[in-house]
């Protein structure tokens, strides 16, 4: 009974293996994706050539493994040799590793080199990690902004029907040109995250105090996706990384669009908003930047995230300068981080004004965004 | 001169008293009874059914958060727990099951059969053996009540990277931190015992290159624990400075290195990786060979391939590193002296097949465990190797492909090799085999049910999922389906080896002789079953030529 | 010591012929080995480094 067990799973073992390796192979959603790199494409070979040989080795050591199980089985009547050393032997499967492992060292070496080679790159883009967000800085083209996901909360929490590229979509894609080198410099504002795009084979931590770097020429325009690799907290699984990859002069149209927006975005900051403009707007601002904690409703998840709903500080008069002071500048001592330096003041007035007027709260405060703009200046 | 010469009478009384049967006896009917008796025994092989049972315990505490994890990730959205919340369980998980169940489980097993493979009466010191298991349960209190605090467990993965675990750490991190310091005394006093028993307490004429394989790996791996562990020691105590007193070391702001924390983690987690294998080769190494009828092909060659792993695990340890911005040269040291383990690691593999080439083998429990060892071991060996090459890592670091790599090195590693090695030495602790039907249920479930888990974690892992997700893309949601089955199958199938257990300390099953297997060599095998109390009082024959594994 | 570093080198390859293992195993004190085996371990890292600064450097 157990020798059939035996035969029929070394039989399965034989009939499967070729098949799976094939399916490995072909297969998109089963093995790590070629790129749209020289250096992924070479990662890609390098990756399969170790793979077929680990199976080579695989089939080898397992093949003379159940082989000797089937043949010198005791209820067979085998009977034990007594040979217990053999240096030729001994030598020789020492000394075969060691050159397998030399070979695969050399292609290794090469593309490792390759990898570091990020001179002469014609467009930097600092990126920077925060808790759970990523932004890019275009640090010859004056644009910066944050990317955030852009999957909706209700998707999360299964109230509506998962999209195609739930979890790995965002709110402001990152947009590079193909054909040119870019470099990117890695760098964290708060704990270590890991840039990783698979399809650019680009993996790189972003460590607070410390400056990465790593560089790409993507060969195809299209949208790549990826996701912070590094753990760096509870929302780890929801910052990902959107990549466009356009043609040069799409590229730099969209380098316009930007700017244009960025003055516009400069400008309405001088002017009067409305209790409803702001309101709306903070909503919005509200669900990127404050619902992981603080919740969708206002109901916070105490004692570590204190609610908002009803809270004296939100609700009352004499809380406002308070309220304005820890969205701006954080409380110090908890995990409240302060949004002065990241947020526009647009955005800052308008959230402050939605946690103030929302959930009941009631207060029918209007922060304009002068108010934030004098108090940052000061 | 005369205090000095007072005691010598009372050992020469108590030398008598040990040869006398019926002295001794009278001796032992001091000792207190019921619980108590656990709490103060300083017997090797009380305490080392004290560890095993320990380590079981903290087996099913870590598998069932491995379980609620699973059960997260059967489906894509948040379904089942909160992020902050599973942060917590993968940490507590990867902790509990490091710490206090594989490290454990072999202490146990060392506390256990090293005295009787030796031919020594005791562990050379006791007492202090008795003190570092009670630190254990000690230290796992602590570290599970940190559950229930204000602001949660420990939730920065079991390699608590700083700054997340100081700067941005829940408040309990300094009671995390004192459950470490008291689990790596523990583990530094218990190697110290070890090293002291094997080098001092061998029976008359036992050289070193005459141990069983077993001795040979718990000697290196007791001189790596005592290396590494004070690193790990030094490491959380920066910790607590940084979180309590208002130093920078991790911290960049203060002109802190988050980058050396990981250097310094890693240079004990390196080692300690191999410290949870060493053993389990010493345990294959004495279970193929008695169910092959054969002895152990180059026992010399394993014995130096064990050192060479061990030389080798302390110039490795950047390799969990290749994508932190380390510089080309340390990128290219630290990937050449990694694939470099393969070698010595493939020395084993190689000899264990020569040792069942031309043997007459027969398929026992604890020969099934093993030989599933060897070739889930080689999977996870050969994906090492996969790993070891940094530009490819660049796409598997961080990802699942690791998660599949180190589980089965360690699941159906280190945990099968600890299965097999209860099952081998089940019938000389207690004194009956374990039953058969059940052991073998328990095995083809563990087989398939650990496969059916870790094997798909490659393709998820190379598709692109990063590790440590409680939510991911819809693409690897299939994947996700099989691990959660095939985690549940293996967890719930473990209850079938506590009734194993259990059978066996009730004594209920076939009645085992001395030589409890047929082809077993070694001193242990010349005690009765079960082995009494006290063994070895007086040291047993051994005849080189006639009793080394090393002989001709 | 020659004799030891011999044995050292066996061991760092993981194979030595039974005669010579004899040998070594007949000498009095362990420290000629232990001493040459921290020594063995320290050329060791230093030559892996050297072999990755020259594949870095080429």
């Amino acid at each position: 009974m157990l020798q059939l067990l035996y035969r029929s799973c070394g039989l399965l073992l034989l009939l499967t293996g070729p098949a799976l390796a094939s399916a490995i192979n072909t297969s998109s959603g089963w093995n790590m994706p070629p790129g749209v790199t020289d250096i992924s494409r070479e990662i890609y070979s390098l990756h399969m050539i170790i793979f077929w040989i680990c199976v080579a080795i695989a089939v080898v050591v397992f093949g003379v493994m159940f082989w000797s199980l089937f043949v010198y089985r005791k209820s067979k009547g085998a009977k034990p040799a007594h040979f217990h050393e053999n240096t030729t032997v001994e030598v020789i499967w020492t000394a075969i590793p060691l050159a397998i492992l030399v070979i695969m060292a050399i292609p290794a070496t090469a593309t490792l080199k390759k990898i570091y080679d990020a001179s002469d790159a014609e467009i930097d883009i600092l990126v920077t990690g925060y808790q759970w967000r990523w932004h890019y800085q275009y640090l010859d083209q004056d644009i910066s902004f944050f990317s955030n996901l852009g999957t909706p909360r209700s998707q999360i929490l299964g109230e509506e029907d998962k999209g195609d590229f739930y979890l790995l979509e965002v709110d402001n894609p990152l947009v590079l040109p193909v054909g040119k080198k870019v470099r990117f410099l890695f760098t964290s504002n708060d704990v270590i995250h890991a840039w990783w795009v698979p399809d650019l084979a680009i993996k790189k931590d972003t460590i607070p105090g410390f400056i990465n770097e790593s560089w790409t020429i993507i060969n195809e325009p299209g949208t790549y996706r990826g996701q912070c690799a590094e753990l760096c907290g509870q929302d780890h699984a929801y910052m990902p990384i959107e990549v466009r990859a356009v043609t040069e002069e799409v590229w730099l149209s969209w380098l316009d669009e930007q700017r244009e927006t960025a003055a516009a975005e400069a400008a309405s900051g001088e002017r009067e908003w409305t209790l409803a403009e702001l309101n709306e707007r903070g909503a919005g601002v509200y669900t990127t930047y404050c619902a992981a904690c603080h919740q969708a409703d206002g109901s916070g998840m105490p004692p570590a995230f204190p609610a908002l709903r009803g809270n004296p500080v939100m609700t009352s008069a004499e809380g406002r300068d308070k309220h304005i002071n820890a969205v701006l500048f954080g409380r110090p001592g908890t995990s409240m981080p302060g949004y002065g330096t990241t947020l526009s003041v647009n955005d800052l007035a308008a959230v402050i004004t939605y946690e103030r007027n929302a959930w009941g709260n009631d207060t029918g405060d209007a922060v304009q965004p002068s108010e934030i703009r004098a108090l940052l200046d000061r | 001169m005369t205090s000095r010469s007072l005691p010598r009478p009372v050992v020469q009384q108590s030398a008598s008293e040990a040869t006398a049967g019926g002295a001794a006896a009278g001796h032992h009917a001091h000792q207190p009874r019921g619980l108590l008796r656990w709490v103060l025994t300083t017997n090797h092989k009380e305490i080392g059914t004290l560890y095993l049972l320990f380590a079981l315990l903290m087996f099913f505490i870590g598998g069932t958060m491995a379980l609620v994890v699973r059960a997260e990730l059967f489906q894509p959205g948040m379904t089942f727990i909160l992020p902050e919340f599973f942060n917590q369980m993968t940490t507590m998980h990867g902790l509990i099951m490091v710490f206090g169940a594989i490290m454990p489980a072999f202490v146990g097993l060392a506390n256990w059969m090293v005295p009787v493979q030796i031919g020594a009466p005791d562990m050379a010191l006791p007492r202090l053996n008795n003190f570092s298991f009670w630190l254990l349960p000690v230290s796992f209190t602590i570290l599970l009540s940190t559950l229930f605090m204000e602001g949660g467990g420990p939730n920065f993965g079991w390699t608590f990277y700083a700054p997340l675990s100081t700067t941005y750490a829940p408040p309990s991190t300094s009671f995390f931190i004192l459950a470490m310091h008291l689990a790596g005394i523990s583990s530094i006093l218990g190697a110290i015992n070890i090293i002291a028993t094997i080098l001092n307490l061998r029976t008359p004429n036992m050289r070193l290159m005459d141990m069983p394989l077993f001795v040979w790996t718990w000697l290196i791996t007791a001189f790596l624990l005592i290396a590494v562990m004070p690193v790990l020691a030094g490491v959380i105590t920066m910790m607590l400075l940084d979180i309590n007193f208002g130093t920078s070391f991790f911290d960049a702001a203060g002109g802190g290195d988050p980058v050396l924390f990981q250097h310094l983690f890693w240079f004990f987690g390196h080692p300690e990786v191999y410290i949870m294998i060493l053993p389990a080769f010493g345990i294959v190494s004495a279970i193929v060979p008695t169910f092959a009828r054969k002895r152990l092909f180059g026992y010399a060659s394993m014995v130096y391939a064990t050192a060479s792993i061990a030389i080798l695990s302390f110039v490795v340890w950047a390799h969990h590193m290749f994508t932190v911005g380390l510089p080309l040269t340390a990128q290219l040291f630290f990937m050449y002296s990694t694939m470099l383990i393969a070698v010595p690691t493939g020395v084993k593999v190689f000899n264990w097949i020569a040792t069942l080439f031309r043997g007459s083998i027969s398929f026992e429990l604890p020969m099934l465990f093993s030989l599933a060892f060897i070739v889930q071991f080689t999977i996870g060996g050969l994906s090492g190797v996969m790993l070891a090459i940094a530009p490819a890592d660049f796409q598997y670091h961080d990802t699942y492909f690791v998660v599949a790599h180190f589980h089965y090195v360690l699941v159906p590693g280190a945990v099968f090799a600890i299965l097999a090695a209860a099952y081998y030495w089940l019938p000389k602790w207690s004194g009956v085999y374990p039953n058969v039907k059940l052991g073998l249920t328990h095995f083809w479930l563990s087989v398939i049910g650990v496969n059916l888990t870790f094997f798909p974690m490659h393709f998820s892992g190379l598709a692109g999922m990063p590790r440590r997700i409680p939510d991911y893309a819809l693409q690897f949601a299939d994947f996700n389906l099989l691990s959660s089955i095939g985690g549940f199958l293996f967890g719930i199938s473990q209850l079938l080896f506590v009734a194993v257990v259990i059978l066996c300390i009730r004594g209920k099953g076939e009645k085992a002789p001395a030589q409890a297997w047929e082809g077993a060599e070694g001193l242990e095998w010349t005690l009765p079953s079960p082995a009494p109390l006290h063994t070895f009082d007086t040291p047993p024959e051994f005849v080189p030529e006639r009793d080394s594994p090393s002989r001709h | 010591m020659l004799r030891a570093l011999q044995a050292v080198l066996a061991a760092f390859f993981g194979v030595q012929s039974e005669r010579n293992r004899q040998r070594d195993f007949q000498q009095s004190s362990p420290w000629p080995y232990i001493l040459a085996g921290l020594f063995m371990a320290g050329v060791f890292v230093v030559l892996v480094l050297l072999v990755a600064r020259w594949a870095a450097a080429s």
